[in-house]
């Protein structure tokens, strides 16, 4: 090990308390971002997968324009077998079709306006997590069965239980009246409110018959193996329409403007906070470092008398911080990823989570994710930050004449 | 007695010995106050915002309804208009304002789409006072008595229904004996909002128009109360529920919007937590700052003990100079604090994440709110902990052996 | 060539409000091999005319020759690089880092030099050797004696085997018998490795094993006296 590595080394600890202190200021900084950043990259995966997974998954093919106007008359042809080319050409059966329309859903007491969903009963819970989400009764069984599940809340509303009948009203494509009678024969509960008050699924066939759709639907839903793929996943859908279709391929954040906004809205201000904190970590450096090589004055004079350029000793001092920083971040890291593990076993909240939870299709309770990412930027950061923070003491030596130096105090 | 000021004097002229320590220390100090304050007014002021503007679109600050009316919000739960004790409570200088309204879901239908909204029937002189609407109106009129026929619509709707000012639209919905009522509407005003869902979601109509429509006398929905503070409810919730007797429930806004109502309290809490890991971060660097100083000065301070000052006036002395360092850090900082805050009250543009804002309920434009009890929260809390910080250093140097002290090298 | 050359130096500095005279018009040749003293009293300028030597300081006028290159114009980073490879110091005191110990005080100087690290050890060790500190390689300089101290800057000064070594009032901080084996070391130094020695000082008892004496006086060399060794 080089005398320069190790000179560095004791430098630091030759004032215990001052660099303990200054370690002490990254430690606490770094347990903080990891712990923040862990929870936040946590809650973002979550928001995103449970709201993919409920609502638009992660591609869907539209006819142009449907995506902000949602009308009935806004198709996507043949629908089904375009699913199917698409099924065959991505070698996945992560592929469903959907129609939709607004309609007023009355049981004997009571009427509700609720967006009335067409779905492939075989093939939806490969694309959704509603399915699996029904708490009585069963999912859809016959694609022409007229049937229908409905969401808890707007089940308590409609004061309807399984079995009971529901008849719907609304607009068909060619502008007709249409309406239909159905049983319900499952009652889904999604934990999203919006979900479970205003939403419910029938069967495709049944539907494209009430509503005069022929073979027509309004989307394609597939699902890419992760999030990562979505891009790789939308190109070849791309590649797999026919040549010349009017249609459009929109990925989960063209579909969900909101939800990627939001991500980013309170990752940059979150952001703004751990910066003014790693700022205040950074003057601390600063403040140390100076005072070291201030006392070291004299020290220095001699030691660029004998030929060590003032470069050199600059690169000494940022081996110290860089020392120091490494100590920082590695007590942080398992300090702040030990935190970090316990809550991903036992979760966090805080009061108003709950409330809050609701709205992004969170629950009350957050399970932390422990990766790499989560665990070391913070601490990264921070460490580059007193790197940087302690470039004017080591800067500040080019100016140092060694004589003048030498006769300090 | 003219020790202390003796001893004050030295803390001051200590303080500004090592000019670029100080200067560094107060340069962290005037960075943590700015965050402290600039962070808190910015989040404050989001959150008053999303507060202020969930509650003025409906709920008021108290509302009445059927018990039945929270997980039933239909026609079957009506309560009759305030009558006798009720209505003498609502004449009172708390109630600033007070509506009734019928609330119902129902369909809009324009000859391009239908849509499920919620429809409201006001008295327009009554509302004026309580929510917002009045005041948006981008185009026409507000309706103008409680029988007025025309139907007021926000922007966000026109504009997917594919309709426009003047133009009639058909609303469906349905009456007591769970009977379709329908009836034409001629739109006769376009409102704006802070948020896309209440432009979208909500319809106006004149209250005696929508009670005839469903055959329902002056029975309503709820009413809603404006009083002096949305911030203090408790009082105002308690008279009304006295008056109003046991056939209704009387509910604050934040019992009825959870979400919003823990807002409130989360920003609380966020608040103390912010400035606490602010002065953290900056306690690390202050105790470092004053360990270095008081070791610089021990044969000083050795001789000031061999002299005869008393090891309380030492401790005095540090901590004045500590105390000094944060009053004066504190003082610059709130003032930087201030000065970028007033410049920024005409608004923050966000609407770059504009529909993220909306998934928590805020608009896309941020309006700083600076609250005198947060900026003296943290100067308190920063003198306070502070104080605290620097007994350590402080007790250290009065326990000082006068011959060690100054024999040290 | 002869190892150092100044031609007509002249300095001035200021301290505080005066203006003081360092160098005033000093010229001075010294042989390969010399033992020279620079003697004055404090405040003479032979601390300024070392640190002209020695490319510490700049002279406002006049040359400065070490063997047969002029340094007086070189930049910063020259002399440096000059003072690392071609030139050993020995100070009255404060010569070594604290947290280092004797051996690795002077293999720092050696990695610097560019030395690589399993020669740096083994001839660290043999220098310390030869200057009488055998086994205390590995103690910190707080846990030896003055006199130890200033061997261990000697071994450092003469690692690289420079063609000159510098000593500023080594022995101002010893006791006498100490500076007696000080100076008997430099002796030997210089007659074994034909080092060129220049010491300022104005003790006379060093300046009594010096082969000349370059006596100073307000910045100018007022005598000039070559002696036999004792």
């Amino acid at each position: 090990m080089s005398i320069t590595f190790r000179l560095a080394w004791r430098n630091l600890w030759r004032r215990k308390r001052r660099t303990w202190l200054t370690v002490g200021a990254m430690v606490f900084s770094n347990i903080l971002l990891v712990f923040m950043i862990s929870l936040q990259l946590g809650m973002y995966e979550m928001m995103i997968s449970n709201t993919l997974r409920a609502q638009t998954g992660h591609l869907q093919v539209q006819a142009p324009g449907y995506k902000d106007d949602h009308k009935i008359r806004q198709v996507v042809p043949n629908v089904q077998q375009l699913a199917q080319k698409l099924r065959q050409g991505l070698g996945t059966d992560d592929v469903a079709v959907r129609a939709a329309a607004f309609a007023l859903v009355s049981s004997g007491d009571r009427s509700y306006g609720a967006q009335i969903t067409g779905v492939e009963p075989n093939r939806e819970s490969r694309v959704s997590s509603l399915p699996g989400l029904v708490k009585e009764g069963a999912f859809l069984s016959d694609t022409m069965a007229e049937e229908i599940v409905v969401g808890s809340i707007l089940a308590r509303n409609l004061r309807v239980e399984v079995g009971d009948e529901l008849t719907f009203i609304g607009s068909g494509r060619d502008g007709s009246f249409a309406a239909a009678v159905v049983t319900v024969v499952g009652i889904f509960e999604s934990g999203m409110p919006d979900m479970d008050r205003g939403f419910a699924e029938v069967p495709l066939g049944f539907f494209q018959d009430t509503f005069s759709m022929g073979d027509d639907g309004h989307a394609v839903v597939v699902m890419a193996p992760g999030l990562l793929q979505v891009g790789a996943t939308q190109a070849s859908v791309q590649a797999l329409l026919p040549a010349g279709a009017d249609l459009a391929i929109h990925d989960w954040d063209a579909l969900l403007p909101g939800l990627k906004q939001a991500i980013q809205a309170d990752f940059v201000s979150a952001w703004f906070m751990y910066g003014i904190l790693i700022v205040l970590v950074a003057f601390s450096v600063l403040n140390t470092q100076l005072m070291s090589v201030l006392e070291r004055t004299k020290e220095f004079g001699i030691v660029m008398s004998l030929g060590v350029t003032p470069g050199r000793l600059g690169r000494l001092v940022l081996l110290e911080t860089t020392l120091m920083g490494v100590v920082g971040m590695v007590l942080g890291v398992l300090l702040g990823g030990a935190l970090v593990v316990w809550l991903h076993f036992h979760g966090f909240t805080y009061p108003g989570l709950e409330e809050m939870g609701g709205k992004f299709n969170l629950p009350g309770r957050i399970y932390p994710t422990v990766s790499i990412v989560g665990l070391l930027m913070g601490p990264l950061i921070v460490l580059g930050a007193s790197i940087v923070a302690s470039l004017y003491p080591a800067v500040r030596l080019h100016w140092v004449e060694p004589v003048a130096a030498m006769r300090a105090a | 007695m003219g020790d202390w000021r003796v001893v004050l004097r030295l803390a001051w002229r200590n303080l500004w010995r090592n000019l670029r320590r100080t200067l560094i220390m107060l340069a962290a100090i005037v960075v943590g106050t700015w965050a402290m304050i600039f962070m808190t007014a910015l989040m404050r002021g989001m959150v008053d915002d999303m507060v202020k503007d969930g509650i003025s679109v409906l709920p008021g600050h108290v509302q009445i309804h059927h018990p039945a009316y929270r997980d039933d919000p239909t026609i079957s739960n009506l309560i009759a208009p305030p009558s006798g004790e009720l209505l003498e409570v609502l004449g009172r200088p708390e109630v600033v304002a007070w509506s009734t309204r019928v609330r119902v879901p129902a369909v809009i239908s324009s000859e391009q789409d239908t849509r499920g909204v919620t429809l409201v029937g006001i008295d327009p002189d009554q509302e004026r006072g309580v929510s917002f609407v009045a005041d948006d109106m981008a185009e026409g009129r507000f309706l103008e008595s409680r029988d007025d026929t025309g139907l007021v619509v926000g922007r966000k709707l026109v504009e997917k229904m594919e309709t426009d000012l003047g133009k009639r639209v058909a609303i469906m919905t349905q009456d007591p004996e769970n009977e379709i009522a329908d009836r034409g509407f001629r739109i006769v005003g376009v409102f704006d909002s802070k948020l896309d869902q209440y432009e979208e979601g909500f319809v106006f109509a004149g209250q005696e128009t929508i009670q005839k429509l469903l055959g329902v006398g002056d029975a309503v929905s709820e009413v809603a109360i404006l009083g002096t503070d949305y911030r203090e409810v408790e009082g105002l919730t308690r008279m009304v529920a006295e008056a109003a007797g046991p056939d209704v429930e009387v509910l604050p806004w934040n019992e009825i919007d959870t979400y919003l109502g823990s807002m409130l309290a989360v920003m609380d809490g966020f608040v103390i937590v912010w400035i606490v890991v602010i002065f953290l971060a900056l306690s690390f660097g202050l105790v470092n700052t004053l360990v270095m100083a008081v070791f610089e000065r021990v044969r000083e301070i050795g001789l000031m003990l061999a002299l005869g000052m008393t090891p309380r006036s030492i401790l005095t002395q540090i901590v004045a100079e500590s105390t000094f360092l944060l009053v004066i850090g504190l003082a610059i900082g709130n003032l930087l604090a201030w000065a970028t805050i007033e410049p920024l009250k005409g608004g923050i543009d966000v609407s770059i994440v504009g529909e993220g804002m909306e998934l928590f309920g805020a608009a896309s434009v941020l309006y700083p709110a600076l609250y005198l009890e947060d900026v003296v929260l943290a100067n308190v809390i920063v003198i306070v902990l502070g104080f605290f910080a620097s007994l350590s250093p402080a007790w250290r140097a009065s326990r000082y052996d006068p011959v060690r002290a100054i024999t040290q090298v | 060539m002869k190892p150092v050359r100044c031609v007509d130096l002249c300095k001035t500095y200021r301290q505080g409000d005066l203006e003081v005279t360092g160098l005033d018009h000093v010229d001075l040749e010294i042989d390969e091999g010399g033992f020279v003293c620079l003697s004055a009293p404090s405040g003479g300028g032979k601390t300024t005319l070392l640190n002209a030597i020695g490319g510490l300081d700049t002279p406002d006028s006049g040359e400065v020759w070490l063997a047969g290159e002029r340094i007086d114009n070189l930049g910063k980073g020259e002399l440096a690089k000059m003072r690392l490879h071609q030139i050993g110091f020995v100070f009255q005191a404060y010569n070594l880092i604290p947290v280092l110990t004797a051996r690795e005080n002077v293999e720092f100087v050696m990695e610097v030099q560019g030395v690589v690290a399993g020669s740096r050890k083994s001839r660290s060790l043999e220098i310390l050797e030869e200057v009488g500190l055998g086994g205390l390689g590995d103690r910190l300089p707080a846990q030896m004696s003055g006199g130890q101290q200033q061997r261990v800057a000697v071994a450092r000064a003469i690692a690289s085997r420079p063609a000159l070594v510098l000593a500023d009032e080594p022995t101002a901080n010893l006791d006498s018998q100490t500076a007696d084996h000080l100076m008997e070391l430099f002796v030997e130094l210089n007659e074994h490795h034909e080092t060129t020695f220049v010491i300022a000082t104005h003790d006379q008892r060093v300046m009594a094993y010096a082969r000349r004496v370059i006596h100073m006086l307000d910045g100018r060399i007022v005598g000039d006296e070559r002696r036999e060794a004792a």
